[in-house]
């Protein structure tokens, strides 16, 4: 299957501009038949919101630019960053997943940093599960930006049966050194090629690029392979089309070397959290 | 503290580019002293933009700085930018010829915001975003006027330390006479930045990069073989110029408040 990663700079707060700039890389991946194109994090909308939240939000069911982006879906299947208005007034730091004109899954934001530079916990509703699903090329599993760095969460999609695990983001580089790219890079990458070796799965990750209030988003946007190989890989500062085939029957070859998977216990897992939750102190 | 100057130079152009087309300017202005910071500002500008795209301000008082002038008009001559010398000493002696002081501190700060009402003048006349050329060192001292030097647009240079700025300069290819000069704020005849400050930059960065970059505890820090007395003096001009780095705070009497919770991104659908 051929994949592209979309790493682009999104206007802020204008999901017009946003949705015109979607419809833009999706007529030149249908060019380049392209299966499956993934954009970055909160990609309609822009990342630092702020109170201009509620303002961008979308409701899947009833939009209209979703109904645009499902109809597209119908020739490349697409994942992309949005708020979500779940209910009324419950917005939601979303990625959709659409296919053949439909919504085949929408992931919720777990983890929202709320630190330092970074304050999702206090404009956006907390998402409560890593949920996976079936695509017409394998079964996938999503994560936004943060989730990916929490291995329960990565855990889940491997325990859930994900083949292709699809992490989008909007990742702002920190920390300069003596090197052509930032300090916080090398975290994403190895967290690519521990997840993708370990779950025996493809892991795709989609970053963006640009400034947002002096925040530099800081792309390098990668693929690993199911035996921790990367495969592709884009640069940390220019918006980017990157394009790359990849074999699924891959997933096959390396878990008849590597049964992780089949050796995987979810149960004792399970069992032992419990026993951990259950030692917890009022 | 070392940076890798070509990745810095990408980004640093690349925010300056970006910003500018943001709020839809073609120009960027600056004041071009003669010295290091604002030679920095100036090169990644003209590498930006267009050198014919970008303005620099040489703005002396009185005649006592001419070697800098000098320096300032043909470093600004080899970057190809556009230039002007615009004397200020009419504008402040005509204040300071009522209001007289012997106090060099507050001569200074209004040399430095004089120099501001002309950059903000400049800047709309020729539709220009002001680029501001105050380091990381400097806004953590607040060894800086604060609606003088510290006024701009957009600060391409506020999270490099002084130290950092000379790596930069360097692969700039900034000439040397600019480079080798002892960092002074040119507000008097012979003051300079470490005098004042009481400390080297060497000295200050380092301290700096500890305690904001690295969060290192005071304890720490001087453990590793630092002067008590110039670690805290530090950590107290760090806490002192608070005011410098924030927005005025205003009293919250209203149910949305600006400053309070009144909170929109600063590019706001740009």
């Amino acid at each position: 299957m051929k994949i592209a990663l979309a790493q682009i700079s999104p206007h802020l707060g204008n999901v017009k501009k946003n949705v015109d700039m979607h419809l833009k890389y999706i007529e030149k991946a249908k060019k380049k038949n392209v299966d499956l194109l993934i954009f970055p994090e909160l990609s309609l909308t822009g990342y630092t919101l702020k109170d201009l939240v509620a303002e961008v939000a979308l409701s899947p069911d009833s939009d209209p630019f979703f109904d645009e982006l499902k109809t597209a879906s119908r020739d490349v299947s697409l994942v992309f960053g949005f708020v979500e208005e779940k209910e009324r007034g419950l917005f939601y730091n979303s990625a959709a997943f659409l296919s053949e004109g439909k919504i085949l899954h929408i992931h919720r934001k777990v983890f929202l940093p709320t630190y330092g530079m970074f304050e999702e916990g206090k404009f956006f509703a907390l998402g409560k599960n890593f949920h996976t699903f079936s695509t017409p090329y394998g079964k996938a599993g999503m994560m936004i930006c943060r989730d990916f760095l929490n291995y329960g969460a990565c855990y889940l999609l491997f325990a859930g049966g994900s083949e292709v695990i699809i992490v989008i983001s909007a990742a702002p580089g920190r920390g300069i050194q003596d090197k052509e790219a930032y300090e916080t890079s090398r975290m994403w990458e190895s967290m690519g090629e521990t997840i993708s070796l370990f779950s025996t799965a493809f892991l795709i990750y989609c970053n963006r690029v640009g400034f947002e209030d002096g925040k530099h988003f800081s792309g390098g946007s990668f693929i690993y392979d199911p035996m921790g190989k990367m495969v592709a890989k884009a640069s940390y500062l220019d918006n980017e089309f990157l394009l790359q085939e990849i074999n699924l029957d891959d997933i096959r070859e390396v878990r008849k070397k590597w049964p992780y998977k089949r050796d995987d216990r979810p149960e004792i897992i399970l069992e032992a959290l419990k026993r951990i939750i259950g030692k917890y102190e009022d | 503290m070392k940076i890798n100057e070509p990745f810095v130079e990408k980004i640093l152009t690349a925010f300056i580019r970006e910003e500018l087309s943001k709020f839809n300017y073609k120009k960027g202005i600056l004041g071009i002293s003669g010295g290091l910071d604002s030679a920095v500002c100036a090169s990644l500008a003209a590498k930006a933009l267009k050198p014919s795209n970008v303005i620099g301000l040489i703005m002396p008082y009185g005649e006592s700085f001419s070697e800098d002038v000098k320096d300032a008009q043909e470093f600004s001559r080899l970057l190809k930018i556009r230039s002007r010398t615009i004397n200020i000493s009419p504008m402040v002696d005509a204040y300071f010829s009522s209001y007289p002081t012997k106090n060099k501190i507050l001569k200074g700060n209004k040399i430095a915001r004089e120099r501001m009402s002309i950059l903000y003048d400049f800047s709309a006349r020729e539709k220009a975003l002001i680029l501001g050329t105050s380091n990381k060192t400097e806004l953590l001292l607040g060894y800086g006027t604060i609606h003088g030097d510290m006024a701009c647009g957009i600060n391409p240079l506020g999270d490099l330390y002084k130290n950092q700025i000379r790596q930069l300069a360097e692969y700039l290819g900034i000439p040397e006479e600019i480079r080798k000069k002892v960092p002074s704020a040119g507000l008097w005849v012979g003051q300079t930045d470490e005098e004042e400050i009481g400390l080297s930059y060497d000295e200050i960065d380092k301290i700096l990069h500890q305690l904001v970059d690295k969060r290192t505890p005071k304890k720490d820090i001087i453990a590793s073989g630092f002067k008590k007395e110039t670690v805290e003096k530090i950590i107290r001009l760090i806490k002192n110029s608070e005011f410098k780095r924030k927005l005025p705070p205003i009293p919250k009497i209203s149910s949305r408040s600006v400053g309070h919770d009144f909170l929109f991104p600063f590019d706001w659908d740009k």
